[in-house]
């Protein structure tokens, strides 16, 4: 990081260690579904309101935007498949229980991140990989996404679906009626919304407060960490250093 | 229709088309359209028009419960050379209340004497739901319920026909909060052989096939999960629609009246069910092929979907509204509510936190360090 006055309160100390926290299947899963989900999104919103008037007999206005959601729908199914897989081959900060507060001492620090936002707490307890707050958080978009993706199917299911897929996601629609699943499959997409805008918001923040170089790591996968830290959450030698 | 004391219900199918005027070239084109809705290759009308000149005309028994009796008018509704009078004239209609000449315990003795005479070998017609709810008072004839004279009819028939959403899943007679407990007929007498033929009115066409399948090759058409023939139900209309490239192209009706209204664009803004409803209407069509709701201008309701008055309904919105969220509120409002809620949290927060920098001591100052989270390491 450049030295500068301007940058002396971001950071890290120089006794930090540069740690290699994102895996590149796991930046490569993130910003694959960042792009999809904007992708998605905003064919979505056409999908559910065409906007877009066309009138020249040469148009192909609605073709082009649902083939475009279908493939990007796709591409995000694929990316979650990889994502969770690398739940269980990945690093430790990829891992499944990174995202459920399994143990007394994630809850523990997930307390202290709400009373932190809460503003009942000075300072956030730093973390290397996703504080148990965040980690929480993304099982809920995990959770959404599967919601989105089986909703998908069905309704893709319904226009364009074959022998396989109809066996894969047919119940759904016996369960739940065709109009409620484009109901919900459209009113999760505000969520997305929601959880983009707070995401990011939070991801400077927490990069601010920590000084650990935060939101660089998703694109280079490297954070500072306080050697102090690195031993407390028993890093020790195994962790890969550069 | 016939009526009991004619002669010629004793007579041949072809024998008693004759009899009605009807010539052979009418025949073969009535054979035609039956084998194409029913989607058989052409080569079927041949075995279709020989079965039907040599059939004895099935028995058949048409009852009408709680309902409007829109689907008696739906067959009726068609011009010469009809479907209806070829259905009419195909069939022998023992038993009608709309249309029979007798009343009252006249007609109620034909029933009778219909189901003595022909055990187990005529075809009963239901028209309209069953109501159940207290005894099934809320829908009586001749002081009987409808659930007992659906019982006694179609556990002697061969096969029950259920024509209409009423009959098939109750339609609008079940829609919430459904006081007479109407339900289909598969429904209310369990255990007997159903054909569905949903829709608000069923279409004659999808009924005369399916008797002429039955005629032809002794069997009922293959049926889906909900027992309705797959030749009527089995395509989802959107796919079959003829404003389906203005769907594709993006030109949309953006409000009744307007200039691609005028000019026949999608109905998708408006509605239109089609995207989520399976039926053959836009091939099929009403009034002998003349339209169909698209085609007049107006969306698919889907009609002849389960359940369709409560599930498919609001008919002039895509989708339906949120529950908890009063009328008429979509759910693209609540979502941009919720998204500009987060945006203003997210924002009251960046202020606070502005505020909280100036003056909140360091972090080695305050007892909230690291070693405060007891997180002591958990190697």
């Amino acid at each position: 990081m450049a030295s500068g006055t301007v940058n002396a309160r971001i950071r890290p100390e120089a006794s930090w260690v540069r740690v290699y926290v994102w895996q590149l299947p796991v930046r490569l899963a993130h910003w694959i579904l960042v792009g999809c989900l904007v992708v998605l999104s905003f064919t979505g919103i056409y999908i559910h309101n065409p906007f877009i008037v066309a009138v020249s007999d040469r148009s192909w206005v609605m073709g082009t935007m649902r083939f475009i959601h279908v493939m990007s729908g796709f591409v995000l199914i694929s990316a979650l498949i990889w994502r969770f897989y690398w739940f269980f081959a990945g690093n430790r900060w990829a891992r499944w229980d990174q995202f459920v507060p399994f143990t007394k001492e994630r809850r523990s620090a997930m307390k202290n991140m709400m009373e932190y936002y809460g503003f009942l707490r000075w300072w956030p307890a730093p973390q290397v990989g996703h504080n148990p707050l965040a980690g929480a958080a993304y099982c809920a978009v995990f959770g959404l996404l599967i919601i989105e993706i089986l909703t998908g199917l069905a309704l893709f299911d319904n226009i364009l679906g074959n022998r396989v897929l109809h066996s894969f996601i047919g119940w759904l629609t016996l369960l739940i009626n065709l109009q409620y699943l484009r109901m919900i499959h459209f009113g999760i997409m505000f969520l997305f919304g929601a959880f983009l805008i707070h995401h990011v918001y939070s991801a400077i923040l927490i990069s601010k407060e920590e000084r650990s170089g935060l939101m660089d790591s998703i694109f280079t996968g490297y954070k500072y960490i306080s050697p102090a830290r690195l031993s407390r959450e028993g890093v020790g030698e195994r962790v890969e250093r550069h | 229709m016939s009526d009991v004391c004619l002669p010629e219900d004793k007579l041949s199918l072809k024998d008693s088309l004759t009899v009605r005027g009807i010539n052979r070239r009418k025949f073969l084109k009535f054979c035609s359209t039956m084998v194409a809705t029913l989607a058989l290759p052409p080569k079927y009308v041949a075995q279709v028009a020989t079965a039907l000149s040599n059939v004895k005309r099935p028995i058949l028994v048409w009852l009408e419960f709680s309902d409007c009796a829109g689907n008696s008018e739906s067959m009726l509704r068609a011009t010469s050379p009809s479907i209806a009078e070829m259905v009419l004239d195909l069939l022998s209609l023992e038993y009608h209340e709309v249309l029979m000449a007798g009343s009252g315990k006249y007609a109620d003795a034909v029933l009778q004497r219909v189901m003595r005479e022909n055990d187990g070998k005529y075809i009963a017609v239901v028209e309209g739901a069953i109501p159940l709810a207290d005894g099934g008072v809320y829908c009586t004839i001749g002081g009987r319920t409808a659930i007992d004279i659906a019982t006694q009819v179609c556990k002697g028939a061969l096969a029950t026909i259920a024509v209409g959403a009423c009959a098939w899943d109750g339609g609008i007679v079940r829609a919430n909060p459904n006081p007479t407990g109407g339900v289909g007929v598969e429904e209310a007498v369990p255990g007997i052989k159903v054909v569905n033929l949903g829709g608000c009115p069923h279409n004659p066409a999808n009924t005369a096939a399916v008797l002429t399948h039955y005629l032809t090759f002794n069997e009922m058409p293959a049926l889906d999960r909900y027992s309705r023939p797959l030749f009527a139900y089995g395509r989802v209309i959107h796919d079959q629609c003829e404003r389906r490239a203005h769907y594709d192209a993006g030109r949309f009706v953006q409000e009744w009246g307007d200039e691609g209204h005028r000019r026949g664009w999608c109905l998708y803004k408006m509605g239109c069910k089609g995207p989520q409803a399976t039926y053959n209407c836009p091939t099929v069509r009403w009034n002998d092929a003349t339209s169909w709701p698209v085609k007049s201008g107006h969306g698919c309701i889907s009609c002849a979907s389960p359940r369709f008055w409560d599930t498919r309904s609001p008919f002039y919105n895509r989708i339906p509204d949120v529950a908890g969220f009063g009328v008429d509120v979509p759910v693209s409002e609540i979502g941009w509510a919720l998204t500009g809620a987060v945006t203003a949290a997210t924002l009251a927060h960046g202020i606070g936190q502005a505020i909280r920098t100036r003056f909140r001591p360091p972090q080695e100052a305050t007892a909230e360090t690291e070693a405060d989270v007891s997180l002591t390491g958990s190697s």
